[in-house]
């Protein structure tokens, strides 16, 4: 009896293991159909970028790609569909991956040629990773610049391979109920960071010497107020090569003397006030912090109760050199290795992404993401969220200084532990900093891009 | 008195050590009940203050979990079936026959249990997409299914057993296959069991091999499904513990069936020889 059960046991694992090698992928679309009809009856979409949807891709046979991303398998999978609604021969299947090994996965998938992914989402931070496998777009330049506005930014060697759909960058999250209970109203919103000092005095609470609510609260964002208040004064991050920093400049050692006088003379927050200034806007401790677009899908997440609004980041002078850095979420590259049958379904596809600006104000509104479309720019319905709506009015004058390697960030927040909790003079910290990170640039290929910013020359 | 002032003390350090160990597991399981809100707030209470099924009703729209989960138990069943198997075959070839090389293999062997996997695992990786198996289970279970740990523990198992015993089934007119089968296997319970419970939780929350090979997302194992809820900005904590929480019950149930002979086991492997 145990001899059969022991056979029928194994029997089972056989068959499981060979039924599941070769099983099927059922959750993926089935191959497409052969499409006749090159007239869809559909108007044609976009403003310089256009996409005539009326038209054959791969001469209506089957083709199918893979689309890779780390992100709203939904989403993405919704814009595949409607393509392939369109273009019924295509097939997209997307695959979803996790943020972390994302980036471990596909330079290793992309190696296999055409049986990696054909289409896969961009995170302009790995550009040096990715660029040897993608190809340009087959999109006419001038046409791109026309329709986005960071696209010049993106420009390699005359062709572009990819660009951003949108934008996200720094603006100021105050807490609503303790605005008011402050007595301060919209009036009282500062433009400029005397202003925003004296705001923040107001929202501060200490009692019996011990503080309760920080009227600002910029723990674990040092460093991301480091790398863009500066160019408020008219300095840049990157020397005239640029391929070296200077933290140096009279921005860098400016910006450090402000943000440690807001805790240390005016007492309005505290480094020991919590590692976190998210966790503490949050809780309810803090009153204003500094983040990021991404802080809206966060607070969303974790503190869907807490009722907030966000300002424009203050400034020095009331027109700065730029008011801050941004970076971009990027479209898809294409895989230069793809079969030229997915190499034009590709192709088609990214024109159809371009030029449908449905797509990209839903992408935009997902990630709270100033569209880089100029036809969105002006959304009421992308304007009601208050990280889009904080920084839309001078958006043309924030500046990207490139895909930054990680050391940039990397060291300056150790600057940062070293001005904040070790007292450390501030010019001196800053040099080291400096000379850690030209070391590490030494190692990189990467040039900055703070040198397309349109005002670049008539720095301060 | 010493021996019991003694032994209240140990009695008290060992209950330490077990709430401490405990108490993170029944943090994560009572807060997979709670909001992410209340999980994130500023007062931290163990037992949630507004109880909600929210985080396990939400679990199937992160990804398929069910279908991960499932893809996790498969591969780690037939992985630990098939480690127990060849360990068994292995130690009892490696202990109960003498040929030449035999100490030369098992030193191989050993050998492989001392190169960190990360050394191996590109050059793993590039053979087993020439061979065409990405994508595939076989890429899952073919580099799992001869364990070097496993055949150490059932060398050092089986030959403790007596060789009369074998002599006599031989006299008895038993062939190998049945000696392997009758008497070697059922006299291993032990060590088998501790196998069978370390080969399913390494399988269970193996990440990256599987990640790495593994396209299809209906194919994809639940330990990369979980990674999904660490966002690039933030996490679902509560959907994270409560998808964690229901991929421990597996674990637990192996554990659970091999537990009496666990202990008894891990300890045959490391004092016979």
């Amino acid at each position: 009896m145990k001899k059969k059960l022991w056979t029928a046991c194994l029997a089972a694992v056989l068959v499981l293991t060979l039924g599941g090698c070769s099983a099927e992928t059922a959750g993926q679309h089935p191959e497409g159909v052969v499409d006749t009809e090159p007239d869809k009856g559909l108007e044609v979409m976009g403003n310089h970028v256009t996409y005539d949807p009326n038209h054959l891709v791969n001469d209506g046979q089957p083709v199918t790609l893979e689309w890779w991303l780390w992100d709203a398998p939904d989403l993405f999978g919704q814009m595949a569909e409607a393509y392939m609604e369109i273009h019924p021969n295509v097939t997209i299947n997307i695959i979803n991956n996790p943020w972390d090994g994302f980036w471990t996965k596909l330079p290793l998938a992309l190696q296999k040629g055409e049986k990696g992914p054909t289409l896969f989402n961009v995170h302009n931070s790995y550009q040096h990773l990715l660029l040897p496998y993608m190809a340009p777009y087959d999109i006419d330049l001038d046409q791109m610049q026309e329709d986005f506005f960071t696209a010049a930014s993106h420009v390699i060697d005359g062709q572009i391979y990819y660009t951003d759909f949108g934008v996200m960058t720094g603006a100021i999250y105050y807490n609503k109920e303790m605005w008011a209970a402050a007595g301060l109203t919209q009036e009282d919103i500062p433009k400029t960071w005397d202003e925003f000092r004296e705001v923040a005095k107001k929202l501060t609470i200490v009692e019996d010497g011990k503080m309760v609510q920080a009227g600002f609260n910029y723990n674990g964002d040092f460093q991301n107020l480091m790398l863009g208040v500066p160019y408020q004064y008219g300095g840049t991050i990157f020397k005239e090569d640029m391929q070296t920093v200077s933290f140096t400049g009279e921005g860098m050692i400016k910006t450090a003397k402000m943000l440690k006088d807001m805790y240390r003379v005016d007492g309005i927050g505290s480094e020991d006030f919590g590692t976190d200034a998210a966790q503490s806007f949050g809780q309810g401790q803090s009153a204003m912090v500094y983040k990021w677009g991404h802080f809206y899908g966060y607070m969303n997440t974790n503190y869907p109760d807490i009722e907030y609004g966000a300002f424009e980041i203050p400034t020095v002078t009331e027109n700065p050199f730029a008011y801050d850095r941004y970076n971009g979420e990027a479209t898809p590259g294409i895989n230069k290795n793809a079969s030229p049958a997915q190499m034009e379904a590709a192709q088609d596809f990214i024109r159809f992404y371009l030029a449908n600006t449905r797509i990209q104000k839903e992408l935009c509104m997902y990630y709270s993401l100033f569209p880089a479309s100029n036809a969105l720019r002006d959304d009421p319905e992308m304007l009601e969220n208050p990280a889009i709506a904080a920084v839309s009015e001078h958006i043309e004058d924030y500046i990207w200084p490139g895909p930054m390697p990680s050391t940039l960030e990397d060291n300056m927040k150790i600057a940062a532990q070293d001005i904040m909790y070790n007292d450390k003079e501030i010019e001196k910290t800053l040099k080291t900093a400096e000379d850690i990170v030209n070391v590490d640039l030494a190692n990189i290929d990467f040039t900055s891009a703070e040198n397309l910013y349109y005002k670049y020359g008539q720095e301060g | 008195m010493k021996r019991k002032i003694m032994g209240a003390a140990l009695f008290l350090v060992l209950l330490m050590m077990g709430v401490v160990t405990v108490v993170p597991f029944v943090w994560m399981v009572l807060s997979s009940f709670k909001t992410n809100a209340e999980i994130s707030a500023l007062e931290q209470t163990l037992l949630p203050k507004a109880f909600t099924l929210e985080n396990y009703a939400t679990l199937q729209s992160n990804f398929n979990f069910l279908r991960y989960f499932g893809n996790s138990v498969f591969i780690a069943l037939v992985v630990t079936a098939l480690v127990i198997y060849i360990s068994c075959i292995c130690g009892f070839v490696l202990s109960k026959y003498q040929f030449k090389g035999k100490n030369l293999i098992f030193g191989f062997i050993m050998m492989t249990m001392m190169i960190p996997w990360s050394v191996t695992i590109i050059s793993r990786y590039t053979m087993f997409v020439d061979a065409g198996l990405q994508d595939s289970y076989l890429s899952l279970i073919l580099p799992a299914m001869v364990s070097g740990f496993g055949i150490f523990m059932m060398k050092q198992d089986i030959g403790a057993l007596p060789d009369e015993l074998l002599e006599a089934a031989r006299m008895d007119g038993a062939n190998e296959f049945a000696i392997f089968h009758k008497i070697v296997l059922p006299m291993s319970k032990n060590s088998i069991s501790a196998i069978a419970i370390f080969q399913f939780l390494w399988v269970w929350e193996d990440y990256l091999w599987p990640y790495l090979m593994i396209d299809s997302e209906e194919k994809q194992l639940l330990a990369v499904g979980l990674t999904t809820f660490n966002g690039r900005y933030s996490t679902d904590y509560g959907g994270l513990f409560a998808a964690t929480t229901i991929s421990i019950i597996p674990v637990l149930i192996i554990y659970i069936i091999f537990q009496k002979r666990f202990v008894a086991g891990v300890a045959a492997g490391a004092v016979k020889g």
